[in-house]
């Protein structure tokens, strides 16, 4: 795992990953988009199953660190299981809350990403760098 | 009342967010779902699993299982075993990928060519799984 | 005795809400006092996804049966709704605006859409399917694969 830099704690940030929907790729390609591009020292990603499996370094690090949580779809999955987990829960993004913000994307596919999944993961990434920065802000 | 429910296997892969093999897991499930064997598999989607969902719960308990795991932690089938009941069949990709010869791995976020082939594979080899398990159907 | 007639298709279940009528098209109406209530069914919010927007006339509109009297979205399709019966639009579910999701979560509950004033009741009744009849034809669709569920 990745060491914080020594003045500022990284943002971690959750993706659900939801297999069955696009939402779900949508919600893991943006979360590499903020943690290797938008924000790539200020934050990481984590595997959410290694928290319910209970991974020790897994928890410790949500339980120390700020989190953002990414979710598909409503009944948002990464959130129910950061917070399960005792994380820090300091901020959450739904996909499909940017889908109604870009109602022109009608994202299809699910295993790879097609052009408007593509776009709307790039507008995911940008808002959950916003969220990233206040954060860092407020720390 | 006529049920519609015929055998059918469900797919467990990790989320694998923080390894290539984890997105080699989840594209090869996928590939498995909604190519090679689309009749006979059903989704299972972890974080709804791992979060109480009651159907894929359901599911996992009452029908067989085979679980995707990208690396040696293997939280797809440590979840089901948890919360639903041991897999009818475990696939490791790291585990794997050590018995075949493999090009260099390309980035977790976006498989290469030369991923993408060997991922393939591993679809190939979760398909052989799905026939085994349902071979042995009682 | 449970309220509904259930049927499991996958990893998925399915429920028609029994003492509702149904149309074909997957919509129910619930008559009482008169009025007419009326939504989407199970069936129809697990094939449409995850729902963004749902749009439909204001209330004091007529409405004629099998017209549209709105749409519901989601990224995966837009279903057109056609009103089930003729009468005047007395009510719309406002909570849908800012809670689509509600269609998906409790479809026969707190997801309904709208409530008519129907013209001709009883007439317009004769064309509904029972929830039985409706269980059978969901069953149907089921069976064709015509339609792929998503997980709620």
């Amino acid at each position: 795992m990745k060491m914080d830099s020594p003045n500022q704690k990284k943002v971690i940030v959750i993706p659900c990953s939801g297999i069955g929907k696009a939402f779900g790729s949508i919600a893991r390609d943006a979360t590499y988009e903020v943690t290797e591009n938008l924000r790539r020292d200020g934050t990481q990603t984590l595997c959410l199953a290694l928290l319910v499996s209970g991974d020790e370094e897994s928890l410790q690090l949500v339980r120390n660190h700020k989190c953002i949580t990414v979710d598909g779809c409503p009944l948002q999955c990464a959130e129910k299981n950061v917070k399960l987990a005792g994380g820090d829960l300091a901020g959450s993004v739904r996909v499909v809350d940017v889908y109604k913000e870009n109602r022109h994307l009608k994202p299809r596919g699910v295993t790879f990403l097609d052009p408007d999944g593509q776009q709307m993961a790039l507008a995911l990434a940008e808002k959950i760098a916003k969220q990233v920065d206040n954060l860092v802000v407020g720390q | 009342m006529v049920e519609v429910q015929e055998k059918k296997v469900g797919i467990i892969s990790c989320s694998g967010e923080e390894c290539v093999e984890g997105t080699m897991s989840r594209v090869a499930t996928r590939l498995v779902l909604g190519k090679l064997k689309p009749n006979e598999t059903v989704t299972i989607c972890l974080p709804l699993f791992l979060a109480g969902g009651r159907e894929e719960r359901d599911f996992a308990r009452d029908y067989p299982t085979i679980t995707v795991d990208g690396c040696d932690r293997m939280c797809a089938k440590t979840a089901t075993e948890r919360y639903s009941g041991k897999p009818a069949s475990s696939i490791v990709v790291t585990d794997i990928l050590k018995n075949w010869q493999c090009p260099r791995l390309g980035t977790r976020r976006k498989l290469n060519d030369e991923t993408l082939t060997v991922t393939r594979k591993v679809a190939d080899r979760i398909a052989e799984e799905v026939d085994e398990v349902l071979r042995h159907w009682v | 005795m449970s309220e509904y007639f259930t049927t499991t298709y996958d990893k998925f279940e399915l429920r028609v809400r029994k003492g509702f009528y149904y149309t074909k098209d997957d919509l129910w109406v619930s008559v009482e006092n008169g009025k007419a209530k009326v939504g989407v069914s199970d069936y129809l919010q697990k094939t449409s996804g995850d729902v963004a927007f749902v749009e439909v006339a204001k209330p004091g509109s007529t409405v004629e049966k099998g017209q549209e009297l709105g749409t519901m979205e989601s990224a995966k399709t837009t279903v057109a709704l056609l009103s089930p019966m003729s009468g005047e639009l007395e009510d719309t579910n406002s909570k849908l605006i800012g809670k689509p999701e509600l269609v998906n979560s409790d479809p026969y509950g707190e997801g309904w859409l709208v409530v008519i004033a129907p013209r001709n009741l009883d007439d317009d009744r004769t064309s509904l399917l029972s929830a039985d009849d409706y269980y059978k034809l969901m069953l149907e669709k089921l069976q064709s694969g015509h339609d792929k569920l998503e997980s709620r």
